[in-house]
């Protein structure tokens, strides 16, 4: 069950990507419409990060292609904003709350020159959008799982973009958060705006999101949440790794190099 | 040429004690060094080789005159305290490991500067070997330290070979080690004991800087040539026995360069060789083995072609239509043909080329490869007909006889792929 | 280059400019000058892409292609000063550790004949303003490639290039430092004092501000000290440093045990 759109915002084509030597997501195939909040689901190690990382440019791909808003990745990246999971920084590094959100207006801002008022308004402005305008000045070393989770929707929101990617954005996180995090995000698909999440459970995205894309290692199912949430797709996107593609992946894995590659 | 043959029928006894004892603290300083290796903790060799030197001006100090046993010691506790304050460093501050490490490891070689000066300005004319320390002369290593340093190292290497379980556990899975009722952190004392008497031996030859090199090569390069500790270790052993053999001859030729330098430039080039030409992981293998992998590719593809020529109804090939096919590319479309005519898959007559049976069956196994995982990634994976070509194309080369059965089996032995192309088999009749 | 987890790699490029100073100095003859800081800037880029190459293409451990690259750079540097001692007024001891002692008389003298005083005080004004433009610059870009180099890439900003320009500075500060401290103390210089002033606070401005108070503390005392105990000034700074430094770690550590008895030492939020 794999539904296309006319003029998609983003559009995969017969994408095949790698990583560190082995496939893992093979001959993707989809487009999503603006303005939709999409949640992408499927097991461990089904490929949703690599999917983002892949379309953000962060892994190179080995087959096919990617466009944004029709266009290629390096012509519109100020029209995309990317949260990545928590984990991939260091929270120990000297910097407060505000530094951190500031970090998304630098995309617009450019080389060399220095963030001003406008660009704190900007901050402060995020800020309140996630609730975390009291702690403008706070070291981020000192917030709690939640609260770090806002600040990086905070800066993502800072980039003002059109298309938000974000990487498991309620992973550890505390009740009140998820559900203030939830409501922010719907706020923003009213706005015109188009968001998607790689998620870790299929009960909450029954409720959160309009459309759900489902992998694992290739694309099970993408279109709106009632069509795509049946009980044979979800065992084929939860019911154990395809065996003879994992046959496969371990034949290529073996060799010194990767034959996929061109 | 007479200096190579005096130096190496070890003529003279001194330079036969000093070529065991490189050969000793050389084996000792790569087995320590190969287990920091696999610990991923390489550099923190390097820290404790220069955490050593304010002991050894200490000890000498204390002891007025270059007394092995003062020097050792004086350099143990100066290690141990480098390596105690590391990890204590880790447990209760934020500091980053590299930062720790870089830290303590510049703090200390400071002290031990000021420690060296001082003894420097104090005229004590014994102080000139102390140098050797900083930069290695293993020439200068006299029949009594050898006792002791070879003594060392031959305890070093007897205490990996034995517990050899206990350290591989140290270092692959510490937290499984202590889950199972081993005393890791008892273990783990001993490891770094060891590592400091390493270092305090391995500095004779080759100084405090360059130490690093002694521990972190032999490992990294001997990885190259073996996936199993047991080889591993001797190879790396090897490595820098025989480094340390080779700089101490350019010292032994040359008197007035130090050894250190030296030895790191043969273990230096013991490692990008086998970074290079290792079989199977090395640069060049791998190189060659895509090589490969493409020539045989482009001989799958040349017989699909002349297979999907017999099925559209062609039955002569042409040499120069075959070059055709693959612009550009005729000397490598020759060379491919001749191939698979020595290999008796292809036959060549008045400029005709055709299958032999072995070659049309391996044609059609080729064809046949690439239509069943056409054919899966249609049915399995819901992937659009014009979209699985690409990855068969790649995959058809690869998918080994069990594959073949296991598709052939979930498919049900199907008649035809998503192109409504038929699957040939071996018994089939074009 | 401490917050960017790189001090090791900092270390490494110390050891690793050493050859390309030996060929500056051999190249310029007396006359030391811009060849070896050519030299060394080269040194610099070439260790950091011998690094990334063992790293990346010949797929060696990273702490592996560190030690490696920096231990045969730095012995070749060592070779070549035996080799060319005729033409190269260095010496070993002078590399590790360098001889402040020495400047004070190495005058500029212009052609006019007028003596402007050290030659290195200048060095090491154009070092400083050299490197302060250089972070004042790219004050956010490396604040942010430093904290989520990931996002960093995604907005579009250059961190290849931003890392490959830091490492310059890194080998050009080694440079200028090379003749006052020598090549193995910059080390000291480079990491302590920040790492002493991550102790004290988690504010980046305070941090940078405390980090050159530091520097400046441990110059001064260092080279009294040195002169007290008439002792390496460069080695006397060092150990300042590292009083400095252990110290502080003890201090802000114990504190909370003592006050507060069953209080477990400071570890970073788990989260």
């Amino acid at each position: 069950m794999i539904i296309n759109v006319d003029s998609p915002v983003l559009e995969i084509h017969d994408l095949t990507v790698s990583y560190d030597q082995s496939p893992v997501l093979w001959n993707v195939d989809l487009s999503l419409p603006a303005g939709k909040l999409i949640g992408i689901l499927g097991p461990n190690g089904a490929g949703k990060s690599t999917l983002i990382k892949a379309v953000m440019g962060l892994i190179p791909i080995t087959g096919g292609y990617v466009k944004l808003f029709d266009r290629e990745l390096n012509e519109v990246r100020s029209r995309i904003s990317y949260v990545p999971q928590r984990e991939s920084v260091d929270w120990n590094f000297p910097a407060s709350v505000l530094d951190v959100v500031m970090m998304g207006t630098y995309g617009k801002l450019g080389l060399f020159r220095r963030p001003g008022k406008k660009e704190k308004k900007i901050a402060m402005d995020c800020l309140e959008k996630v609730g975390m305008q009291a702690f403008v000045d706070r070291q981020i070393s000192e917030l709690s799982g939640g609260q770090q989770q806002r600040v990086f929707i905070a800066r993502a929101l800072a980039q003002e973009a059109d298309l938000y990617l974000m990487d498991e954005p309620f992973a550890g996180v505390d009740m009140a958060t998820e559900t203030a995090i939830f409501q922010l995000l719907q706020e923003m698909t009213a706005a015109g705006k188009t968001v998607i999440v790689v998620h870790h459970d299929i009960h909450s995205a029954m409720n959160y999101f309009d459309w759900i894309i489902m992998l694992n290692l290739h694309l099970v199912a993408s279109g709106p949440k009632a069509q795509v949430v049946t009980e044979e797709l979800l065992r084929k996107t939860y019911g154990g790794k395809l065996n003879l593609l994992t046959k496969v992946t371990d034949i290529i894995r073996q060799k010194d190099f990767n034959p996929l590659k061109s | 040429m007479s200096d190579f043959v005096y130096f190496f029928t070890f003529q003279d006894s001194s330079i036969a004690f000093v070529v065991i004892g490189i050969t000793l603290l050389g084996i000792g300083s790569a087995y320590v060094g190969t287990y920091s290796f696999l610990d991923k903790k390489a550099l923190l060799g390097d820290a404790i080789s220069h955490a050593v030197l304010p002991g050894i001006c200490l000890g000498f100090m204390l002891a007025g005159e270059k007394n092995p046993i003062y020097i050792v010691t004086g350099a143990f506790l100066s290690g141990a305290l480098a390596t105690f304050l590391t990890s204590w460093l880790k447990s209760n501050t934020r500091l980053s490991d590299d930062a720790i490490i870089a830290s303590i490891l510049s703090i200390f070689f400071g002290f031990g500067v000021v420690l060296l000066t001082v003894i420097q300005k104090s005229g004590n004319p014994e102080m000139a070997g102390l140098n050797q320390f900083i930069f290695g002369n293993a020439i200068a290593i006299l029949e009594e330290d050898l006792y002791i340093y070879g003594g060392l190292a031959i305890l070093i290497i007897i205490t990996l070979t034995a517990f050899r379980k206990e350290f591989s556990m140290l270092v692959f899975n510490a937290d499984f080690g202590k889950s199972i009722g081993y005393p890791m952190g008892a273990i783990r004392l001993v490891f770094n004991v060891l590592m400091i008497l390493a270092v305090v031996i391995g500095i004779q030859a080759i100084g405090v800087v360059l130490m690093a090199a002694l521990l972190i090569a032999p490992g990294a390069a001997a990885r190259f040539w073996t996936d199993k500790l047991g080889k591993l270790l001797l190879i790396a052993g090897a490595f820098s026995a025989v480094s340390g053999i080779l700089g101490t001859y350019v010292s032994f030729v040359i008197p007035q360069m130090p050894t250190g330098p030296w030895v790191v430039v043969f273990l230096s080039l013991f490692a990008f060789a086998s970074f290079l030409f290792a079989p199977k992981k090395g640069v060049l293998s791998r190189f060659i083995a895509r090589r490969y992998y493409l020539k045989k590719t482009h001989q799958d593809h040349l017989l699909k072609l002349i297979y999907h020529g017999l099925e559209s109804g062609k039955n002569s090939f042409p040499i120069e239509e075959i070059y055709e096919s693959f612009p550009y590319r005729k000397r490598q479309t020759k060379h491919t043909i001749d191939e698979l005519l020595k290999t008796d898959l292809l036959t060549l007559n008045q400029g005709l080329i055709d299958f032999t049976s072995k070659g049309k069956s391996e044609a059609k196994r080729i064809v046949r490869l690439h239509r069943l995982w056409e054919l899966y990634l249609n049915e399995y994976m819901n992937i659009a007909p014009d979209h699985v070509h690409d990855s068969a194309e790649k995959l058809e080369h690869i998918l080994t006889p069990e594959l073949e059965a296991l598709l052939e089996n979930r498919l049900n032995y199907p008649k035809l792929d998503p192109h409504q192309e038929a699957i040939p088999r071996d018994n089939d009749e074009l | 280059m401490m917050l960017r987890k790189m001090s090791m790699t900092g270390d490494a490029i110390s050891h690793a400019v050493l050859p390309g100073i030996v060929i500056g100095f051999f190249v310029s003859g007396s006359q030391r000058g811009l060849e070896v800081i050519i030299g060394a800037g080269i040194l610099g880029i070439l260790a950091t892409l011998i690094i990334d190459w063992l790293k990346n293409k010949a797929k060696v451990q990273l702490d592996a292609s560190i030690g490696i690259t920096f231990t045969l750079l730095f012995a070749i540097g060592i070779i070549l000063i035996n080799m060319l001692a005729y033409k190269v007024d260095l010496d070993q001891e002078c590399v590790l550790y360098g001889e402040i002692a020495y400047l004070p008389i190495d005058l500029w003298i212009t052609d006019a004949g007028f003596s402007m005083g050290p030659r290195i005080t200048y060095l090491a004004v154009l070092n400083l303003v050299l490197v302060s433009a250089f972070i004042f610059l790219l004050y956010k870009e490396l604040n942010l490639t430093s904290f989520d180099e990931n996002f960093g890439l995604v907005i579009g900003l250059p961190a290849g290039a931003i890392n490959l320009a830091l490492m310059s500075m890194v080998s050009y500060t080694t440079v200028s430092s090379f003749e006052a401290v020598g090549a193995i103390l910059v080390v000291a210089l480079l990491v302590v004092p920040p790492a002493t002033a991550f102790l004290w606070t988690k504010k980046l401005t305070s941090l940078i501000k405390l980090t050159c108070a530091l520097g400046i503390f441990i110059a001064i005392t260092g080279y009294y000290m040195a002169y007290l105990v008439d002792s390496s000034i460069a080695g006397m700074m060092v150990a300042v440093g590292g009083i400095v430094f252990l110290g502080s770690a003890f201090v802000k550590s114990i504190k909370p045990n003592w006050i507060f008895g069953t209080s477990t030492s400071i570890k970073p939020l788990e989260n």
